[in-house]
């Protein structure tokens, strides 16, 4: 017999879901077995024959090449495939909405790590080796870092078409108008990544007659599809992609990293192909949040309306476009916050600099800009000696009210009784410090404090956010669902091309075709491109908009079946039809079992799905761009070490409106998830640049918050229906994690009295103790990271 | 990583000489540090002789009330030791702050003296750094060093000294015990690892194929009444800004003799000699605490971004005064 304990490895069960309709807490499929580490993530893809793929990437941030010389590598036993930018058979260029960045380098290089060959071996470090015997003669040029240097006039441009890759202007009302209370503040967020922890990984697979199958871990297969297919210049069909087991995404699988690298090295070596990053590598693989300074000015009434908002938002895009000019469109619209601003004047920067390209991450441009709308309302509430929760519940938008694009808020927008409720909720007690548990006191098991200088504090937080794609952007799903019979009983088939990157999408799929349908047996296929396109799973969209197609799809299905009920018999039954345990009733009852009905063939149904449209903003900014918004408000209690600049955060306190809880325990992970994020951005998490090079590419050095850092979440869900919505549900991933942030930076500040305008914060900004350096005149010999002569190397 | 070979000795005499024709090989404790480098490219031995098994793992109490400590103790065992536990509490508590619990269980009382510098230059082979590549230059000096050193430092390496052990050692006047080509010597921690000078490649004063075979913990009266206290940006699992081990012998309220090190603020663990001297026989008071902290302090020379650490060493050395004196507020 087997033993018990004997390592074994099977295909994750992923497929056979667990029972349950929406609104239902129901184990994620995925979570035993990644939690027993049995779930094949992307990076344990292995097939007989394969080669193992590597990067050259370019150590300067930016550089002419002069020559790439790929023969010494070539001729290297073990090495199958040398390619450069001259290999790459179509478009050279890939982008999701500007293509603009290089398969692989030629000319130029404008990040540090940007991608020069790709090289496949037989063995991992082989293929390591012939990336060293690849010469690259590189002109290295002065990187421009500063996106407002990148603004001015003078500098170069890193791309013809300049450096500003976009900007976004909104007026709304009076924008001369002025008010008797003024507060303005400068404030910067930092360069957070999305820390996934599986990295890039996938395999591509030659199909012998021209073609490639590409297994990867992504948010959306269809876009990277025909990114791939427009590189390989190969028709869409001949490019298949399957979902393969994605460790985490947030936003960082959005644009391409391996995926035409991998399939044009397994085309030119007739192989099978397999790509994996690893950690430092990773760091730059996927693009980041995006750096941002903004000036903001507020203008109030003495009673504490807002008169007027102006913002100047400078986002640093780095070297390419990814999906910039969305985030720079988005923080626009939400620079304000979700409150009633008669008049606004917003205007809205994106630049290229030679700092790694930045793009998606959970909260895309509503973080940077809530963390800076939230401590000016904080400084008005100071200023006019108000209570800050009070100053947000006076001016908290409502429907009916204009968004300062033109847009008219629709129904719900709870903002004012969020507020209330976390406001509402029981402060945790404050425990006497003599005694208490170490882990209990800012510095935790550091043993750092017996309590002295300890002090308390407590901010508020409330932000908003579109969910799904704005401004145009055709929007939609597409689902297939099969209702059958196998073994005397019905089954349900869901097939979606909706990429389960640990939000629970699969799970949620198999609940909402239960309560469609009425049948217990669901089963959820792999994601893949021969169904239709499922859009990214990003913008908290997929339960929404994937959810929605799924839904329809049901019920498309459903209504065939009662076609072929009452072709059976007839269409007199006293009731209305429905299906429940296998069967169709009518009322309560029964008519006929589905494992009779569909005894002779099954039904299936392919649909695609669309939430209303949405329009692009005008000269002025204004227009109807989002379809549905979603709200939260954090409150953050804190405790400060005064003297060491140490954190404890005692307990996040949020309300967030869903619409419709589809999975009470999915819902509360997505949240306390979000929390982890905007206290890891408050607190810990900062990609550290230097003259356009990453500093901390690994999790020894780019602090994450750990378990002991992550305080309870205290939380309270609201239900208020969406008419539009499927279920009248909203999308919840993104807002806990864009007021998280700034509800702790409040915290701290009334702990502390500091000012606190970047995150994430260090504990020598919270002690006071940032001290004047001595700098040291630069020695002899000793460059900075960066060389300053410009030279060639090979 | 680069090939290596992998080699076990039947002895210490045999892992010693099995190095002595080796100029590029080394040894594996518990690998914990040493195998990141490789992989890294840092460290490219051609052959790692695995001492681990070769070594004692014992705790034993000494005939003059000391304890010996064997090289190949896990961290997470020696922490957990009641006679460490009991008389030396700041060698347990730094051993808890430090890592993780997967990595204490495998890091090896020898190793832990052992450990390379956490700069990123350093980690980074695509830039300069004179501690890996001599004469290349030092990229932190001028770049991101906000966790470098601000005493002690020289103009070719800032970096720091990463163990929290070692500063605990430091305090408690600890002797490492090696075996070498030249035999066997005992050396006190003081000068077990260098400072960086115009030699910032070597670490400690072992010469090549010298095994840190054991560690000697000498009797001090007073050695149960000291605390480990570490300044790091998250909760646990993050290396120290500043820390600080201290014992403190206390009569009527007057100091009569006291040890203190810091850690994360030199390349070696910092043996604060100028706060000992400034308080041996005078009155425990916060204010005393302080004017001796000052006085080490003195010579700190932060650079561009780590300043912080000086009033940062100060304010958690005189919190960990105060605590021990027993006059914590």
């Amino acid at each position: 017999m087997k033993a018990e304990s004997a390592p074994t490895r099977e295909r994750p069960k992923i497929l056979p879901s667990n029972p349950g309709k929406i609104g239902e807490s129901r184990p994620r499929a995925d979570g035993v077995p990644k939690v027993r580490g049995e779930f094949e993530y992307s990076s344990d893809l292995r097939v007989d024959g394969m080669l193992w793929g590597a990067t050259l990437r370019s150590p300067h941030p930016h550089a002419n090449i002069w020559s790439i010389d790929t023969a010494e590598a070539e001729d290297m036993p073990g090495v199958y495939s040398v390619l450069t930018h001259e290999d790459v058979p179509g478009r050279k260029v890939y982008g999701m909405e500007v293509p603009d960045q290089p398969v692989l380098a030629w000319e130029h290089v404008r990040y540090e790590g940007e991608p020069i060959a790709v090289v496949a071996a037989d063995h991992p470090e082989t293929a390591r080796r012939a990336l060293e015997k690849i010469a690259v003669d590189y002109e290295i040029l002065d990187p421009i870092t500063d996106p407002a240097e990148a603004l001015r006039e003078d500098t170069p441009k890193l791309h013809l078409s300049g450096n500003v890759l976009k900007e976004v202007h909104i007026k709304h009302g009076d924008v001369e108008a002025t008010a008797d209370v003024v507060v303005s503040g400068e404030y910067e967020v930092g360069m957070q990544d999305q820390a996934f922890l599986g990295p890039e990984s996938g395999m591509a697979v030659p199909d012998g007659r021209g073609g490639v199958d590409l297994f990867i871990s992504t948010q959306w297969l269809h876009i990277d599809r025909d990114q791939i297919a427009e590189s390989l210049d190969l028709p869409p069909e001949d490019v298949r992609l399957t979902l393969s087991g994605v460790g985490g995404a947030f936003g960082g699988r959005e644009d391409l990293s391996m995926q035409i690298h991998s399939c044009m090295l397994a085309l030119d070596a007739g192989r099978p192909v397999k790509m994996m990053y690893n950690r430092e590598e990773s760091f730059y693989g996927h693009v980041h949040r995006h750096p941002c300074k903004m000036e903001y000015e507020h203008g109030a009434d003495r009673e504490g309306n807002l008169v007027y908002v102006k913002a100047r938002l400078v986002f640093d895009g780095g070297a390419y476009a990814s999906s910039s000019n969305a985030v720079c469109l988005n923080a626009g619209t939400f620079a304000c916050g979700p409150y009633d601003v008669p008049n606004a004047r917003i205007d809205s920067y994106m630049l290229y600099t030679n700092n790694p390209p930045c793009g998606a991450m959970r909260g895309f441009g509503a973080v940077q800009v809530c963390f800076a709308h939230e401590t000016q309302m904080d400084k008005l509430a100071n200023k006019l000696g108000m209570n800050p929760v009070e100053l947000r519940l006076k001016n908290a938008m409502k429907p009916g009210d204009k968004f300062p694009f033109g847009q008219t808020v629709p129904e719900p927008a709870p903002v004012a009784e969020i507020l209330e409720r976390v406001e509402n909720m029981p402060m945790p007690e404050e425990e006497e410090i003599i005694g208490r548990d170490l882990r209990r006191l800012p510095g935790g098991v550091s043993n750092v404090t017996r309590g002295e200088g300890v002090k308390r504090g407590v901010g508020y937080a409330v932000g908003y956010k579109n969910i799904g794609f704005s401004a145009g952007f055709d929007d939609y799903s597409t689902a297939s669902i099969a209702l059958s019979v196998e073994d005397g009983e019905p089954i349900i088939y869901v097939h979606t091309a909706a990429a389960e990157v640990g939000q629970g999408g699969v799970t949620l799929q198999a609940q909402i075709s239960r309560t469609e349908l009425g049948v217990e047996n669901v089963a959820v296929l792999p994601a893949d491109t021969r169904i239709g396109s499922a859009g990214s799973t990003s913008a908290s969209r997929q339960s929404y908009v994937t959810g929605g197609a799924v839904k329809m799809a049901c019920e498309a299905v459903r209504g065939k079946v009662f076609e072929r009920v009452r072709e059976e018999f007839g269409d007199e039954f006293g009731g209305e039809l429905s299906m429940e345990d296998g069967s169709v009733l009518a009322g309560n009852r029964r008519i006929v079992a589905l494992a009779e009905l569909l005894e002779n063939g099954g039904i299936e149904e392919t649909v695609v799905y669309r939430h209303k449209p949405t329009y692009p903003l005008d000269e002025n900014g204004q227009g109807d761009a989002h379809f549905q918004f979603a709200f939260a408000a954090h409150r953050a209690v804190v405790e400060v070490d005064e003297e060491l600049g140490l954190v404890r955060v005692v307990e996040i306190a949020t309300a967030q409106d869903v619409g419709k809880i589809m999975n009470p325990q999915s819902l509360e992970g997505q949240i306390q998830g979000g929390v982890a994020q905007g206290l890891g951005l408050a607190l810990l998490e900062e990609i550290q640049m230097k003259d356009g090079k990453v500093q901390n590419a690994s999790f020894t050095d780019y602090l994450l918050p750990t378990i002991l850092d992550m305080p309870p979440v205290r939380m309270e869900v609201l239900e208020l229906a969406d008419p539009d919505s499927p279920y009248g549900l909203k999308g919840v991933g993104e807002p806990p994690t864009i007021s998280s942030t700034p509800a702790i930076v409040a915290a701290l500040r009334d702990a502390t009295g500091r000012e606190l305008n970047r995150v994430p914060v260090k504990p020598e900004q919270l002690a006071g103790i940032e001290g004047e350096p001595i700098r040291r005149a630069p020695q002899p010999g000793s460059r900075g990271p960066v060389a300053d002569d410009l030279g060639s190397e090979a | 990583m680069k090939p290596y070979r992998y080699e076990r000795a039947e002895d210490i005499s045999g892992a010693i000489s099995a190095l002595a024709d080796e100029p590029e090989g080394a040894f594996l404790g518990g690998g914990t540090n040493i195998v990141d480098l490789m992989k890294l490219g840092v460290s490219t031995p051609d052959v790692l002789v695995d001492v681990r098994r070769l070594m004692s793992d014992d705790i034993e109490e000494t005939e003059d009330g000391g304890v010996r400590i064997g090289a190949a103790v896990p961290n997470s065992d020696l922490a957990a030791d009641p006679t460490i536990r009991t008389r030396y509490p700041a060698l347990s508590e730094a051993l808890l702050s430090g890592a993780s619990g997967q990595l204490r269980n495998m890091a090896t009382t020898g190793g832990n003296f052992l450990q390379r510098t956490r700069c990123v230059y350093f980690q980074d082979t695509t830039t300069p750094c004179n501690k890996r590549e001599p004469g290349s230059g030092c990229s932190a000096l001028d770049g991101y060093n906000k966790n470098h050193a601000i005493l002690g430092s020289s103009e070719h390496c800032v970096a720091t000294h990463p163990s929290d052990m070692a500063v605990a050692m430091a305090a408690l006047d600890a002797f490492v015990v090696t075996h070498g080509p030249n035999g066997e010597r005992r050396i006190p921690i003081e000068e077990l690892h260098r400072l960086p000078g115009d030699e910032p490649e070597r670490d400690t004063i072992l010469e090549h194929g010298e095994l840190i075979t054991a560690v000697e913990l000498p009797p001090m009266g007073f050695s149960s009444n000291s605390k480990y206290r570490k300044v790091r940006e998250r909760a646990s699992y993050a290396f120290a800004l500043v820390s600080v081990a201290a014992a403190m012998d206390v009569e009527d309220g007057v100091v009569r003799d006291v040890r203190v090190a810091l850690g994360g603020v030199a390349h070696k663990p910092w043996r604060a000699t100028k706060v000992e001297e400034a308080l041996r026989g005078e009155p425990v008071s916060e204010e005393n605490f302080r004017a001796a902290a000052e006085i080490e302090l003195s010579e700190a020379e932060p650079l561009s971004e780590n300043a912080y650490k000086v009033p940062l060493a100060r304010n958690v050395m005189v919190r960990t005064l105060s605590d021990l004196s027993g006059e914590g507020r």
